[in-house]
C-alpha cells in the first residue's frame, strides 16, 4: 500500500498503536523514483542471461544495501517493485493492488505468449454457457472495494448482532472475542506492539484491532466459512452475518469516521456502515506488497565473508538448539520426539 | 564404448553403412566411409579396472563364515494377484507416515500434516504421503456433480463438467507444492529435530490437467480482467487473489496427480495449480473462478499468509516460494555410524524456476563444495543433490545452499532474520544447519538441528 497519505491517516487513527518508524511506506523519497526509472535495467538483465535476481544485477540496479533495496521496492516505478500506485477507490484505504514486478522478465514473456499475443485462439466449445444470474448462490465473495455486499436494507442492530454472536460464535471465540478452547482471540485490549521481533519476546497476537487491514474481509470470511461446522448458515442469513460483523468490529473499537465515532449498540449495521469502518482499520497503512527477495548474495565457495558464516559475524559456536529430552539427549528418532511440547515462544497459528 | 560406436555408425553414409557394419561384426578394425573403427565390441577391452584395488578397503575386515539359512519366504507360497486391488507399501514401512503437531492448531479440520522427507527418495512424493492442509476438513466430492464456473469479466461465462475439462488438451508437470508456513516454527530458534517437522509442509508430484490460460481464453477473458478469484467447494470456501500475469504464465487446473485422480486430500476432483507459488493459492475442490479487476483481500491474504516485519509493517500478496534446500541425509532422524565415507543427500527447489547449483558446507558456511544434481532438473520441482564426503569423526556444521536459475542464492538465517525479524511466520526459507556431534563426544554421531 504505497501511499504516504494513507499511512498518515492510519497513524492518526491508530494513535499509540503504531510505533514510530513503523512504516517504510512513509519514506517515498522523490530521488528513489528518479533512480528507478533511469538506468537501463532491461539491458542489464538481458546481458546477464535473464538472471534477474543475480547479485551483480540486483546490486547494480537496486544498490548494495539490503535495507536500501527494500525501501526502493516500495516505489511502484521501481522495476523490482510489486507495488501498484493506488487508484482503486481513490481514498486512503482503497483496495491495495500488487503486481508481478517488471523485472521478472520470464513470467511476463510467458504471459505474453500464452495470452496477449495469442491472436488465433478460438474456443474448443467444450463448456456450456451460463447466465451470471444462475450463480447467485455461488457468488459469495465480497472484495475490499465492497463489491458483492448485500443491499442496504440487509442488516440488524449491533445489539442483535451481538446476540447472534453469543449464540453461534462465542463458544469458540469467547463472548467478548477473548478466545476459547485454544481458538485465538478476535480482539485484545492491550496488544503487544507489532514491531517486536527479539528472539526472546513473545510473538504479538494478531487481531482485527491491531492487524487486519480491511473490515470487508470480516463479513466475507464470516459468511464464507463460519460457523466452522456449518458455514453460510441460513439461520444466520446475510442480515445476521452483517450484525455479527458489526458486533465484532465494535468489540475491536473500529471507528466510523475521522473524529473517531464508535459503533453503538443501536446502530443498524449494514453495508454502508461496513464500508465506513473499512477505511479505519488501524493497521491498513502498514500493509504493502511482497518485497522479497531483498537479499542478493554472491555464490561464495571459499573463505566466505563473516556475514555469510555462522551467526552472521563469523562465529560458528553461537547457535541455539532445540529442547532436549528429559535425560538431556538431543531429540533423536524416538517416540518422545513425536510428542514435542508446545513452544514457549513462537507464533500464534497460521 | 557402445555409445560411441552407435554414434559413429549413425554418421556413416548409406553407401558405407554395410561395409562398416560388416567390419564391426567381424570384430576387426576397418576404415568405412571415413570413420575409423579401431576396436570392435567383441575384442577384449583394455582393463583399467583393478579388482584388487577396488576391494582394498575391506582388507582386514572379519568375514562372515556361518552358513546363511534359507529365509521363511523361500518356504511358502506367496499370495495371488489382486489380493490387494489397490497396492499398499510393505507393512515394514508403517512408520513412514504423514504426521502432525497437535499443538499447532486447535482442531484437526483446520490443520496440517507433514511429509516424511527423511524417508523419501527421488523427486516424487507418493500420493499417500503428500502433505495435507485443511481449512474446513477433508471431503469426498462426487465428480459427476462437480462443476467449474468461469465468470465475471469474460465475454461468455461458462460452466464445465469434469468430462468437459478432460476433453481439453492436457499437460503434465512435476511441481512442488509448498505451504508458505513451511518452517514457520523456527523463526525464533529451533525446536524440532526432524526434517519432517522443519520442511515437511511440502510435496512434489506430477500434476496433470488443463492450462488455466486455455480455459480463460475459452471464456473470452476481457482486457480489464486483471485478477482471478478462485474459490473452493468445501466448507472453507478457500479463495485467493491471483494476478493475471501469474494466471497466464503456467497455472493449471489439475485433475490428476502421479497418474491417478487427485486424492481427496489434494482437492478431488480438481484443484488450481500455481507453480512455484504458495500452496495456499492452489485452491482445492475448485468450483468457481471469478475474473475481476480488484483483489479480494480474503482473510487468507490479509490476516493470514502475510508477513509481519520487525518494524511493524506487513507484506502481503507474497506469492513466490523462494529457492530453498535441505539435507535429508544425514539429518536429525539418522545417526552417523562412525567415521568413514558418507553420501550427503537432499532436495533443492525454487518457486522461480530451475535449480542451478547446490553447495554444501561442513563448517557452518565458511567453505562450500558443489553437490551433484542427481535427478531431472525441472523448473519449480524438487531437484535431488548428492555429495560424497569423508567424515573424520569431528564435529560438523552441515548446511546446503541452492542457487536458482534467476541467480538468487539462498541466504543464511542470520541474514534473513536481520531483514525479516522473527514474527514473520511465513516464508522462512533460509538455510538450516545440522550439527553432527563428534564421534568421541557424549552424543557421538547424533545429528542435531541448530540455528545460528
Amino acid at each position: 500500500m504505497f501511499n504516504s497519505k494513507k499511512t498518515l491517516i492510519a497513524s492518526a487513527v491508530a494513535g499509540a498503536m503504531i510505533v514510530s518508524g513503523a512504516a517504510y511506506a512513509m519514506s517515498g523519497k522523490p530521488e528513489d523514483k528518479a533512480q528507478a526509472s533511469g538506468g537501463d535495467w532491461q539491458a542489464m538483465i538481458a546481458a546477464n542471461d535473464n538472471k534477474y535476481l543475480d547479485a551483480k544485477v540486483v546490486q547494480a540496479i537496486l544498490g548494495t544495501d539490503a535495507r536500501e533495496r527494500l525501501v526502493k521496492k516500495m516505489d511502484p516505478n521501481n522495476p523490482y517493485s510489486f507495488e501498484v500506485a493506488d487508484s482503486i477507490d481513490g481514498g486512503a484505504h482503497g483496495n491495495m493492488q500488487c503486481k508481478v514486478p517488471a523485472a521478472f522478465v520470464t513470467v511476463h514473456e510467458s504471459a505474453n505468449k500464452n495470452y496477449y499475443a495469442d491472436a488465433d485462439y478460438k474456443a474448443y466449445g467444450f463448456g456450456t454457457p451460463i447466465a451470471e444470474a444462475a450463480l447467485d448462490k455461488w457468488k459469495i465473495h465480497v472484495d475490499a472495494d465492497g463489491n458483492g455486499l448485500p443491499s442496504l436494507d440487509v442488516g440488524m442492530t449491533v445489539q442483535k448482532g451481538g446476540d447472534m454472536y453469543i449464540q453461534f460464535c462465542a463458544m469458540c471465540h469467547g463472548e467478548f472475542g477473548e478466545g476459547a478452547k485454544g481458538y485465538l482471540p478476535l480482539t485484545e485490549g492491550n496488544p503487544l506492539p507489532l514491531s517486536t521481533s527479539d528472539v526472546n519476546d513473545p510473538a504479538p497476537v494478531k487481531t482485527i484491532r491491531n492487524y487486519w487491514p480491511y473490515a470487508t474481509t470480516l463479513f466475507d470470511y464470516n459468511r464464507r466459512a463460519m460457523p466452522f461446522w456449518t458455514p453460510n448458515m441460513p439461520a444466520i442469513g446475510d442480515a445476521g452475518y452483517m450484525g455479527i460483523t458489526g458486533y465484532i468490529l465494535q468489540m475491536n473499537g473500529i471507528p466510523l469516521d475521522d473524529s473517531g465515532t464508535l459503533i453503538e449498540d443501536d446502530d443498524f449495521f449494514n453495508a454502508e456502515m461496513l464500508l465506513k469502518a473499512n477505511k479505519y482499520l488501524a493497521n491498513a497503512g502498514n500493509f504493502m506488497c511482497d518485497h522479497r527477495p531483498v537479499i542478493a548474495n554472491e555464490r561464495c565457495m571459499k573463505d566466505c565473508p563473516d556475514y555469510m558464516v555462522g551467526d552472521g559475524k563469523g562465529d560458528t559456536t553461537n547457535y541455539r538448539t532445540a529442547g532436549r529430552l528429559p535425560d538431556g539427549t538431543p531429540q533423536y528418532n524416538v517416540e518422545q520426539r513425536i510428542e514435542v511440547s508446545p513452544p514457549g515462544v513462537g507464533h500464534h497459528g497460521f | 564404448m557402445t555409445d560411441k560406436v552407435v554414434e559413429k555408425v549413425a554418421i556413416q553414409t548409406e553407401e558405407s553403412r554395410n561395409q562398416g557394419r560388416r567390419a564391426f561384426l567381424k570384430g576387426s578394425a576397418a576404415v568405412a566411409g571415413g570413420v575409423l573403427f579401431t576396436q570392435a565390441a567383441s575384442a577384449s577391452p583394455v582393463m583399467k579396472f583393478d579388482a584388487k584395488k577396488a576391494v582394498a578397503p575391506y582388507a582386514g575386515r572379519e568375514e562372515i563364515t556361518d552358513v546363511l539359512p534359507d529365509p521363511a519366504s523361500r518356504k511358502m507360497l506367496g499370495w495371488g494377484v489382486r489380493q490387494y486391488p489397490y497396492g499398499m507399501p510393505s507393512p515394514f514401512e508403517k512408520d513412514v507416515q504423514r504426521r502432525t503437531l497437535e499443538w499447532l492448531t486447535p482442531d484437526s479440520m483446520a490443520s496440517i500434516t507433514m511429509t516424511p522427507l527423511q524417508s523419501l527418495h527421488g523427486m516424487i512424493t507418493p500420493n499417500g504421503l503428500h502433505f495435507e492442509r485443511y481449512h474446513g476438513g477433508g471431503i469426498n466430492i462426487n465428480p459427476a456433480d462437480h462443476r467449474l464456473v468461469i465468470h465475471g469479466l469474460v465475454e461468455r461465462p461458462l460452466i464445465f463438467t469434469m468430462d468437459d475439462l478432460k476433453r481439453f488438451p492436457s499437460e503434465s508437470r512435476i511441481l512442488f507444492a509448498e505451504c508458505p508456513a513451511n518452517g514457520a516454527m523456527e523463526w525464533k530458534g529451533v525446536q524440532l529435530n526432524s526434517v519432517q517437522w522443519t520442511h515437511g509442509m511440502m510435496s512434489c508430484v506430477e500434476w496433470t490437467g488443463v492450462r488455466l490460460s486455455t480455459l480463460l481464453k475459452e471464456a473470452g477473458i476481457k482486457p480489464e480482467g486483471t485478477w482471478l478469484i478462485p474459490e473452493g467447494a468445501d466448507a472453507s470456501g478457500m479463495a485467493r487473489s491471483v494476478p493475471i500475469e501469474l494466471a497466464m504464465d503456467d497455472c493449471m487446473i489439475a485433475y490428476a496427480q502421479n497418474g491417478e485422480a487427485l486424492r481427496p486430500e489434494q482437492g478431488y476432483p480438481i484443484r488450481l495449480v500455481v507453480p512455484g507459488c504458495e500452496a495456499n493459492m492452489w485452491v482445492k475442490h475448485l468450483r468457481r473462478i471469478q475474473v475481476t479487476n480488484v483483489p479480494l483481500q480474503h482473510r487468507e491474504e490479509t490476516s493470514k499468509y502475510t508477513e509481519l516485519m520487525p518494524d511493524g509493517t506487513v507484506q502481503n500478496m507474497s506469492w513466490y516460494m523462494e529457492a530453498n534446500s535441505v539435507i535429508t541425509y544425514p539429518s536429525p532422524d539418522f545417526k552417523m555410524q562412525g567415521p568413514g565415507r558418507y553420501v550427503a543427500k537432499g532436495i533443492a527447489w525454487s518457486g522461480r524456476g530451475k535449480v542451478d547449483h547446490v553447495d554444501i558446507s561442513f563448517d557452518g558456511g565458511r567453505n562450500w563444495k558443489e553437490a551433484k544434481l542427481t535427478s531431472a532438473v525441472l523448473p519449480k520441482a524438487w531437484t535431488r543433490f548428492e555429495l560424497e564426503f569423508d567424515w573424520d569423526g569431528s564435529e560438523l556444521l552441515m548446511m546446503s545452499r541452492t542457487t536458482d536459475e534467476t541467480g538468487y542464492v539462498q541466504p543464511g538465517m542470520p541474514q534473513m532474520r536481520d531483514i525479516e525479524g522473527t514474527n514473520n511466520v511465513y516464508h522462512r526459507t533460509a538455510m538450516v544447519t545440522w550439527k553432527v556431534h563428534a564421534h568421541n563426544s557424549e552424543f557421538g554421531g547424533m545429528i542435531e538441528n541448530v540455528q545460528f
